[in-house]
Formats: C-alpha cells, structure tokens, sequence
C-alpha cells in the first residue's frame, strides 16, 4: 500500500503555494483587525524601567512639543541639595543659579525645604521630554525622574514614531484604565 | 524535464528571496542601537555626558589589581566583610560563603532571607548578618545562635560594626540611626538622632546606603550619606567631627548619597566606595585624601569606564570593600559578582 507520489508540476506548485499565500494573508489581516479593535481601549506610555533615557522622545514626536514629560516621583526622591538632576555636573556652586542648571530649558524648579533638604518641581510648559535630568538622576540619585507620555497632550497615534525610535523598547501600549506607569516603591512601575 | 527544470527555477527564486529576508533582518537586529548610546540627534546641550569625570591621573592611584578574582558562584551579591584570619565572607542571595587566604571556599551558610551586611566579630568569630529589618548571629560553623529584635517598625538593617570591646552598632537606614547592642543584643544606646541641642546633626538617608565602623579608637564613624561626608560620634552618641565634601572632584563624594560603604585598613585609614561614578578611594584618619585604589576605569578593565544605562543597573548600588590584615584590599565586585584584590603599587 505505498502512496502514491504525484508529479509536482509548476500549475500545481504555483496554485498550492497561491492558496498558502491567501490564508497566511487573510491570518494577518484577521490580526490586524483584532490588534486595531483592541487599540480603543489602550494608550501609549513609557515602562520607566526600560527607557534608557536616549532623548529621542524630544525629536520623533510628531506634535512640535513633545507629549513626553519628565515627571517626579516625590516618594522616591531624595531631596537632595547636590541633586545632579537639577545641577550640571560640576556646578560652581549648589544653587539655583542658571549656569549651575542642568535642564536646558529650565523646567526644573527647586525650593528650600528645611537642612539640608531641597523639593524639586517640573514645570510642564517648559520640559521638552529631553531626559538629560532623567539620565543623570538613574546615574547618581534615586530615578525619582523619569518620562512618561502625558495624556493631556498625546494625540495617541496608531502607529506612534517615537515608540518607533525607541531603541530599548521602552514605549508599549497600557490599558486607558491605568495610563500611567509609575515607579513603586521596589522600583518596579 | 522542461517541467522540472521550472520548478527548480522558482524554488531557486523563494530559497533566495527567503534568504535574503533572513539576511535583512539579521542585519537589522545587529544594527539596532538597543541602549540608545546612537543618542537622539539633539544638540550637545541636551545630552548628559560625564565620561571626563571617569577620567584619574594615573598618578593619583596607589593601588593596582593583583592575583586572579574570586568567583562567589552567587547571582546576586551584596556585602563583604573579613575575620581575623583574613579569611572573607560574602553575603548575597540567602547565603554567606566563607573564603580562605586562597580563594577556597570553606563553607557556604544559607541563611533565611537576603543579608544585606555583615560583620564578623575578630575575638568571638561569631558572624552578625543583616537581614531586612533585624540582626541574625550565627557561629562560626554557620549556626544560628540568635536572633536579635528588629530595632523598628521601619527598620532596614545597611549596616554591623564590632568593635573592640565587643559591642555591636547597627545602622538602621530606614530609621536614621545607629543602634549600639552589647555582645548579647541587648540595646545600650541609639546615636545620631537629630538634637540641635546636642550639635547632632542628624543623618540623611536618601537611599538604602548607611554604613558604619568602628577603628581601633572605638568611635563609630558613620557615613552620613546625604551629606556627602563621614561623621564621628563617641560611644554615648556625642558628635565630634565630621569629614567630606560634596563634589565630583576625585577629593570629594557626588551624588546624591555617597559613600555607599566604608571600610578600615589596618591602620585605620579609611577605604570609601561610591556609586555612580564607581570609585573607591584612601583617606586618612583626618579625612585627608590619599589616592585611589581604582576608579570606574580600573574596575570596569579592557571596556569603557562604565556609566550605567539601563534603569536597574543604575539602582543597583555600588561594591563593597574590605581590607585584611596585611593592608591588601578586597572589592566585591556586585555587578560581576566576583571578589577582586588590590594590592599597593610598588614604587
């Protein structure tokens, strides 16, 4: 009872390989419609964790002010008075002086608390998602700084060019329910 | 024949076209920048680069690393101390590894919960383990012997010196202060609690980095973190003098708490780890600066000194330092999870 192999010829291969091209095609477009139903319901935000900070929220937006803003997590923050996200790196002196600033458009507001404490605000209007007070707050703080996507500005694109340029990944899409992904007290968002 | 010849020509043409897809995105995956180290195409001004400040004149290090690096075999290390024997004890995942003169491991003490210290005593041999928020003891042999009540309901134990006479300090980071137990636990007195009255300033504690020791003098020296700077208190609590300056110099500590942990040589100067820019440094009694054992270049070698990118690599605190009793010191390395020696230069 062996089978019997029927000659393949080109008609054959072609038609079969046409029908195998149709379903895998029809698969995609069934994921796609399914991926794109689901969209409503979900925004896009930033997994703190992940972004390594590399500034390309302040240029691949498409709005001409990014909707990327570094926000502040006071329960983690150390309230320093050397805060190297507020200061440049060598600062002539610990103050609010501009040329001791870090942001470069400084959106970083900092107030006396008590000795030696200081409270470090960010000024939405002026904060263009750059992440250079982000990058230097992971290296020598706490990461009470980090960017997320504000809601209030985000035009929540389908196909979002900075999750596009996001080199680690960092961008991906949450519930509209839970829009934010804070840091937790373990530092897990 | 004809037929078959044509089937060849399009199976010839998908195997290519599969290949060169193959081809494409292998060539993508290895040109993708997954760190963002391309940067964004911003200007200079927005980008925040400190590589000149993992810069040392050669000059200014006395050390050098000497004889192979001790593997732990732990995958997640925290803290290093010695005994009077020179041998090294290692704290990381739920256990303490005991290391002889060469590198041997002598015994390996699983313990119930991650130590985040230790110390162990130079008259008893007994071993004092930090494990969130209290004090576990155990024997040489690796028995438990006690536990010790938590100091607080906040408690979060960074840090156990022994000192001479016997008595036990414990830093509590979640507390701000240090505890000093007799040899038996029992609590003597608490130091550093913010009394202006008392000219104690108070410690600051921005992060789970809160070291203390105790030199041949008997007085703890404890790091104040957030001040960027080492104070010293009698046994009573009385502040006496404090040293270090905030300041990305290779003289002081920068950022935001700094020493991260301390540690004395035989003849009490003062061995001092920091994050972020990964240094750990000699000074004095005084606090006078006297070199560095190795900055991020000499601890990250035949690489690019090492600036953390990634979110968990940046929180993942700094080494740990001890110095035997030969003055030869030892940096747990926690990132590759190894003990690495360094020995002074010969001049």
């Amino acid at each position: 009872m062996a089978e019997k192999n029927e000659p393949v010829n080109r008609r054959k291969f072609l038609r079969e390989g046409l029908w195998a091209g149709g379903l895998a095609g029809l698969g995609a477009v069934g994921g796609f419609v399914g991926v794109r139903s689901t969209r409503g319901d979900t925004v896009w935000q930033i997994d703190p964790n992940v972004c390594t900070s590399c500034g390309n929220c302040a240029k691949y937006c498409v709005l001409e002010e990014s909707a990327v803003k570094c926000v502040q997590l006071y329960s983690i923050c150390g309230y320093c008075d050397l805060c190297f996200g507020y200061l440049v790196p060598e600062p002539k002196q610990l103050d609010t002086g501009a040329e001791n600033e870090l942001c470069p458009t400084g959106a970083i507001e900092r107030t006396f608390v008590e000795d030696p404490y200081y409270e470090y605000n960010i000024i939405e209007e002026l904060c263009i998602g750059c992440a250079k007070c982000v990058k230097a707050c992971a290296v020598f703080g706490n990461g009470s700084l980090f960017l997320q996507v504000r809601h209030d500005r985000c035009l929540n694109c389908n196909e979002c060019s900075i999750a596009a340029a996001c080199p680690s990944g960092a961008f991906k899409r949450v519930p509209a329910k839970t829009p934010y992904l804070l840091k937790g007290a373990d530092g897990k968002a | 024949m004809k037929q078959q010849s044509g089937i060849q020509r399009v199976e010839l043409l998908v195997g290519t076209v599969i290949v060169a897809a193959t081809g494409v995105v292998i060539f993508s995956m290895l040109m993708h920048d997954a760190t963002g180290r391309k940067g964004s195409g911003l200007s200079g001004d927005f980008a925040y680069d400190v590589e000149k400040l993992t810069k040392i004149d050669p000059a200014m290090i006395l050390y050098e690393e000497s004889g192979t690096q001790i593997e732990t075999a732990l995958q997640s290390t925290r803290a290093i101390a010695i005994d009077a024997r020179d041998y090294l004890y290692v704290a990381g995942d739920k256990a303490i590894r005991v290391f002889d003169t060469s590198g041997a491991v002598r015994r390996t003490i699983d313990v119930p919960g991650a130590v985040e210290c230790l110390a162990v005593s130079a008259a008893t041999g007994l071993i004092y383990a930090g494990i969130g928020d209290h004090v576990e003891v155990y024997d040489g042999g690796g028995k438990l012997v006690a536990i010790w009540p938590s100091p607080g309901a906040s408690a979060v134990v960074t840090s156990i010196a022994v000192s001479k006479g016997g008595d036990v300090f414990v830093a509590d980071a979640g507390g701000r202060i240090v505890i000093r137990y007799d040899a038996e636990g029992r609590e003597i007195n608490r130091i550093g609690k913010k009394d202006l009255d008392r000219n104690v300033p108070g410690f600051v504690v921005p992060s789970p980095h809160f070291d203390v020791v105790v030199p041949r003098d008997g007085m703890p020296r404890v790091v104040n973190p957030g001040r960027l700077r080492i104070e010293t208190y009698t046994v009573e609590g009385d502040y006496e003098f404090a040293w270090g300056e905030p300041s990305v110099d290779i003289e002081g500590f920068c950022g935001c708490c700094n020493p991260v942990n301390i540690a004395l040589l035989p003849n009490d100067d003062v061995i001092t780890c920091e994050k972020g820019l990964n240094r750990i440094k000699v000074y004095d009694h005084t606090g006078k600066f006297k070199g560095v054992v190795a900055g991020p270049e000499q601890l990250t070698p035949g690489s690019p000194a090492k600036i953390c990118v990634r979110p968990e690599q940046c929180q993942s605190g700094g080494f740990d330092v001890a110095a035997d009793s030969a003055g030869r010191i030892y940096v747990l390395d926690t990132a590759a999870n190894v003990i690495r020696k360094f020995t002074l230069k010969e001049l």
